[in-house]
């Protein structure tokens, strides 16, 4: 499902990646461990085609992502990878059910059709009773899952999570954590998941460490 | 504390750059309005008077009845007096005067024969010289107009002998030697001759004597040779005309207390040495005039500025609102860390005034440069007012004022409280309307002030009506497919953060609406009170009688249609009008075409008459003539004794084209009085083909005394024929009327509706108008708004051919001409060589009410305004815009983040401001034509400060406001497709990165 092969990143004199390689099965969660600063976020950026590698390849879904044009990164990014943001990355002018159904309207999917999806995501997060609210008027852990419901909402291939949990309390955290194993399992969907959380750890089907921007062992 | 500003000023300097732009536009706008009202205002003075027409600026005094004794020494003192009001100008003075009337012996029967002698000082300038030479100082000589020439029977080199004074210490007789025939020169104040330059009346009537006679003259001699020759004055006239050219506005109002102070001094000075004396000059009221259009201009021009400083205000309170908002982290650190409010407070003051002395020091020279260019821009430099940089103590304080006023804090409001001050507004600025609305000349802080209030509440009134409006956008927006204009939809219906903006783009809109339509309809209404004001195309009032061919010569030299007009005071009944004013009477020849007999030029004319039962019977007819242009002319011929041989009549048909149209024939017995009894009938033939049609009556007053008239056709001839009583009472006319007409009765006239309030009359009703000394019943057939030519006065419209053929019938030869009017003149400017008199056009007129050197001050204001407007709108938009995506730049990389391309994410944002802009954009328009609705109408002023006439009518030029509009658009889209570009680029993986 995601084929990473001696990807380098650097800015400026700091060396973020050096010649990172992995892959990842179709279906599985992976966690994406180190410490702040290590490469997590850049490794998700490149792989999510929100940044682009100074060397190296990245393969999603036999889509290789450094090869694509800037409107074949957003395309990857609307059809086939979704992202889950630390601070949630919702639009705070539009109510949990329009978040949503944001990526469904850029896949220009019928009203009726998107309306049910929507619906269907919000009951699988549990916020099925909170479809008209605006972020500001969620708490932090359904913001999250607001969040993690948009990302399902156009059946992505790969879901990409930059520490879901990095701005909830634990118990809220962890509730994150087991939906996003669950629908993991039931979406059939990939996951890469940067996180300090052990919780994490312990649901994923896989742990990469990574270490002064290289994959250890 | 200077240490925090100083570092702040240099990490946020692009954001305190664009305030300091904010505010240096509106303090350069108050400087140059300051300008405008002081140096460019006492500037326009000046040259309005170096420009003044000399009657306005002249100023005579006058003296009536002056011995001969006294005569030398009146007119040096009064010379004195008048050099002395004119100070500190040089001046010069020249004279005239008239002596008391002497009798002029050996000039035949019938009513005694009179004459006077003149001096005139300058009268080379108001003469022409038809032959022979000027009068040589001390030779016993005159110069007689030709018309007293021709009556007279003398030529050059005749000599005259010219009898004692008419008067209680007569002065001897004198002989004068002829030396020249001269001309009348129009507007050579010909008007003030004893007989208006006539040079001979048949019926004179002097103050001293209940009698008419014959009067001839003047007999013009040198003007020193009288002033030393022992002849009593009854009128003596010196006029002073000060030298403007160089004046400075303080000496003008020196100059104008000394001439109103002249008449006093006069008064004091001459004593009894004169029985009336008089100094009169326009000029105080001129200059008070020019004084009172430089306020209403100076009050237009400051709510101009008033304007300005609401815009600047409204920019900002953006500015600041931004300004907080990017340092509210900041803010809240610095309180965390231990600052207290006081020392936030000195510290937002302390940056607040070291950016106001920076914007003082942009503003002061920027605001100089800007006055000095703007006069050098039309309508400024067309008016003459062309400055140097200048720098004036008002200016200073307006620019200081302006910078350190802008930044007082505006504290922040709950939504109840923006109610409550909204709803204020709007009443403050209905109260404001309202009193506008009062017809006053008075300048007041209503007036300048209501053009910012009205736009203000208009302003907050369409904010409020902006967010439903986006809110059923809203609606509809969530039922579109896509997401990036569902996304900017409800972005811009949702974020109601954006007043301040909102508020400064509707009001630089409408401010810079209104300003581009005020300034058409001022043009508007200027030109509509110079077409009201100026009867015609072209308007010649003449400064001398009419002569036959004139109008011909008029259309030949100019083109266009001419016809001659009456504009003049009179009376109505007993009414002689209100507040000082005469009613007007405008009268203009109207199209159709006169019965009359054709006449041929240099045919001359005889008459041929009899009376029975006594030898001594004489006529003077009088022929009245018309010319193709409709003008009648009177041939007053010499008298003519009925010794059944023909008389010939010289020079009574001087030019083709003309056709006898009235015969009017005083009949004169010599020797009757009142105890005379019996009648004479008399038989007067005119050698002309006579024709049907025409009518006879005998004139008032005591027609009983001229029975039985009768015109009929003789042979080749037409014969008038009359019973004639030959005693009677003396004041009887005896006067048989001849027309080619019959008596049009009451003439139908239009009224002005002052004139129908003043009398309280109305269609149908009859009333008597006093046209010279005829009383001419008239009927009101309309009443209208205004009488054009007579805009604002109580005033009589009326066909000039019907009030004419009224006045024939009553036994009035004169017919009421006083000025040609032309329509569609080819060359306006040609008019000028015809010396005719006073020349008005209506594009003059219309140019000397809009680029005059007052007025010009105003349009010059309004052209500044509308690139202010625009600049504040643009500047604040791009620093609203700025601010805006920069606060949102995480969200707008969230939003590629969910896959967004970067043209989408552009639509959005683009999507997003327009759907803002372009409602606040027509909202602004909408505000702006209804206060050009509201305002404009009692904004403009005439030139006195009063409402104009015709009523003002709001224009809204749609060529102009459209590429206006278009411009507002193309420079906002601009401005935020420019940084929206910009944004849209930088939001990347970097601001992810800071998000998360």
């Amino acid at each position: 499902m995601l084929r990473i092969r001696g990807v380098h990143r650097r800015f400026g004199d700091v060396h973020a990646l050096r010649g990172v390689s992995f892959d990842v099965a179709a279906g599985s969660m992976v966690a994406l461990v180190g410490r702040s600063g290590s490469g997590k976020t850049t490794l998700l950026n490149v792989v999510g085609g929100l940044d682009r590698p100074d060397e190296g390849t990245v393969e999603v879904d036999g889509v290789d992502v450094t090869g694509l044009t800037e409107d074949g990164l957003s395309r990857l990014r609307r059809e086939r990878v979704a992202y889950v943001f630390q601070t949630f990355g919702l639009i705070p002018v539009l109510s949990a059910a329009e978040n949503v159904g944001a990526p469904l309207r850029l896949a220009r999917t019928p009203a009726a059709d998107r309306e049910k999806r929507v619906s269907m995501l919000l009951e699988l997060v549990g916020l099925a009773g909170h479809a008209d609210q605006k972020p500001g008027e969620l708490s932090g852990g359904q913001q999250q899952r607001v969040a993690i419901a948009r990302a399902l909402a156009a059946s992505p291939r790969l879901l990409i999570a930059d520490e879901p949990t990095g701005q909830l309390d634990a118990e809220t955290g962890r509730s994150v954590m087991a939906l996003l194993r669950a629908v993991v399992e039931s979406e059939g969907v990939t996951a890469l998941v940067s996180t300090h959380d052990p919780v994490m750890m312990a649901l994923a089907d896989r742990v990469i460490r990574i270490s002064d921007g290289q994959v250890d062992g | 504390m200077w240490r925090l500003v100083t570092r702040r000023a240099r990490a946020q300097w692009p954001l305190l750059a664009a305030v300091l732009t904010v505010v240096s536009i509106g303090a350069t706008l108050l400087g140059v309005c300051a300008l405008l009202v002081t140096r460019t205002a006492d500037r326009a003075l000046e040259v309005a008077a170096a420009r003044a027409v000399p009657a306005d600026t002249a100023v005579t005094a006058y003296a009536v009845a002056v011995g001969r004794g006294d005569v030398a020494s009146v007119e040096a003192d009064t010379r004195a007096v008048l050099r002395e009001a004119a100070t500190p100008f040089p001046v010069t003075v020249t004279g005239r005067m008239s002596s008391v009337i002497r009798s002029l012996p050996g000039r035949g029967g019938g009513a005694p024969a009179v004459a006077y002698l003149s001096g005139i000082d300058d009268l080379t300038d108001r003469a022409t010289l038809l032959e022979g030479r000027w009068p040589s100082p001390g030779a016993g000589e005159a110069v007689l107009l030709e018309s007293t020439a021709r009556m007279l029977g003398v030529r050059p080199g005749s000599r005259v002998p010219i009898g004692a004074e008419l008067d209680r210490e007569p002065a001897p007789g004198l002989t004068l030697t002829v030396v020249g025939i001269a001309g009348v020169r129009a507007g050579a104040g010909w008007d003030r001759d004893p007989l208006a330059g006539a040079g001979y009346v048949p019926d004179y009537r002097d103050t001293s004597s209940l009698r008419t006679s014959r009067a001839f003259g003047p007999f013009l001699v040198d003007y020193r040779d009288l002033l030393a020759g022992g002849s009593s004055m009854s009128r003596m006239e010196l006029t002073a005309r000060p030298d403007l050219s160089q004046s400075d506005h303080r000496d003008l109002d020196r100059l104008a207390a000394g001439v109103l102070g002249a008449d006093r001094r006069l008064a004091a000075v001459l004593g009894d040495r004169v029985q009336i004396q008089r100094v009169a000059s326009e000029l105080p009221s001129v200059l008070a005039a020019t004084r009172q259009q430089q306020r209403v201009t100076a009050s237009a021009v400051l709510a101009v500025a008033v304007l300005g400083v609401a815009l600047t205000a409204a920019a900002l309170r953006l500015a600041g609102r931004l300004t907080a908002d990017v340092r509210a982290d900041e803010t809240a650190l610095l309180s965390a860390a231990g600052t207290s409010r006081v020392q936030l407070a000195g510290i937002a003051g302390a940056e607040s005034g070291l950016l106001a002395l920076l914007a003082v020091a942009v503003a002061l020279p920027l605001s100089t440069l800007a006055h000095a260019g703007l006069t050098r821009l039309p309508p400024l430099d067309d008016a003459g007012l062309v400055a140097a940089p200048t720098v004036s103590p008002l200016q200073v304080l307006a620019v200081v004022a302006g910078a350190v006023l802008v930044f007082v804090p505006v504290p922040a409001r709950s939504g109840l409280a923006r109610s409550g001050s909204d709803i204020a507004l709007v009443v403050l600025a209905a109260g404001a309307w309202y009193a506008a609305r009062a017809d006053s000349a008075r300048v007041d802080a209503v007036r300048v002030l209501a053009p910012a209030l009205l736009l203000a509440a208009g302003c907050v009134i369409a904010l409020r009506l902006v967010p439903p409006a986006l809110r059923a956008a809203d609606r509809f927006a969530r039922r579109a497919r896509g997401l990036a204009f569902p996304l900017a939809v409800l972005e811009a219906a949702r974020r109601p953060r954006a007043v301040a903006a909102g508020l400064l783009v509707v009001l630089g809109c409408s401010a810079a609406t209104f300003a581009v339509a005020f300034d058409a309809t001022w043009h508007r209404s200027q030109r509509d009170q110079a077409d009201l004001t100026v009867g015609a195309d072209l308007v010649i009032t003449l400064g001398t009688p009419a002569v036959a061919g004139q109008g011909v010569q008029v259309a030949a030299a100019v083109g266009g249609e001419v016809r001659p007009a009456a504009d003049r005071g009179v009376a109505v009944g007993q009414w002689l009008g209100g507040s000082g004013e005469a009613p007007r009477l405008i009268a203009v020849r109207g199209p159709g075409v006169t019965p009359g007999i054709p006449v041929t030029a240099g045919r001359a004319l005889t008459v041929t008459g009899q009376a029975t039962g006594t030898g001594s019977i004489v006529v003077t007819p009088q022929l009245v003539l018309e010319d193709g242009t409709g003008l009648r002319t009177t041939c007053v011929t010499r008298e003519i004794p009925l010794d059944g041989r023909p008389h010939p009549l010289p020079g009574c048909v001087p030019v083709d084209g003309l056709k006898l149209v009235a015969v009017l024939m005083p009949v004169i017995v010599p020797e009757a009085d009142f105890e005379t009894t019996g009648t004479t009938a008399i038989t007067v033939d005119l050698s002309v083909p006579g024709a049907d049609g025409w009518t006879a009556a005998s004139a008032e007053p005591f027609a009983d005394q001229l029975t039985d008239p009768a015109v009929t056709t003789h042979g080749s001839s037409l014969r008038l024929t009359a019973e004639v009583e030959l005693g009677g009472p003396m004041e009887a006319a005896r006067t048989l009327i001849a027309t080619a007409f019959p008596d049009p009765g009451t003439v139908p006239v239009t009224v002005s509706q002052r004139f129908a309030s003043q009398l309280s009359v109305g269609p149908g009703d009859d009333l008597s108008v006093l046209v010279g000394v005829a009383a001419v019943p008239v009927t009101i057939s309309r009443v209208l708004p205004e009488v054009p030519a007579a805009p604002g006065a109580a005033a009589i419209s009326a066909d000039l051919d019907g009030l004419s053929r009224a006045l024939l019938a009553r036994g009035e030869p004169d017919f009421p001409i006083d000025a040609w009017w032309v329509t569609g003149a080819a060359d306006a400017s040609a008019a000028a060589g015809l010396h005719l008199g006073d020349i008005r056009t209506r594009t003059g007129e219309a140019a000397r009410l809009t680029t005059g050197p007052v007025p010009a001050a105003l349009p010059g204001a309004l052209r500044l305004l509308v690139p202010a407007a625009v600049l504040l709108l643009l500047a604040g938009l791009v620093l609203h815009v700025t601010c805006d995506l920069h606060a949102r730049a995480v969200e707008v990389a969230r939003l590629r983040g969910i896959g967004m391309t970067r043209r989408e994410i552009r639509a959005t944002l683009l999507g997003q401001h327009s759907i803002v802009l372009l409602p606040l954009l027509l909202a602004g328009t909408a505000v702006g034509a209804a206060a050009t609705w509201l305002v404009s109408p009692l904004l403009v002023r005439s030139e006195t400060g009063v409402a104009p006439v015709p009523p003002v009518a709001p224009v809204w030029p749609w060529p102009a406001e459209s590429a206006l509009l278009a411009l507002l658009l193309a420079g906002t889209l601009l401005a935020v497709t420019v940084v929206v570009v910009i944004q849209s680029r930088r939001a990347d993986a970097a601001h992810l990165r800071v998000a998360s």
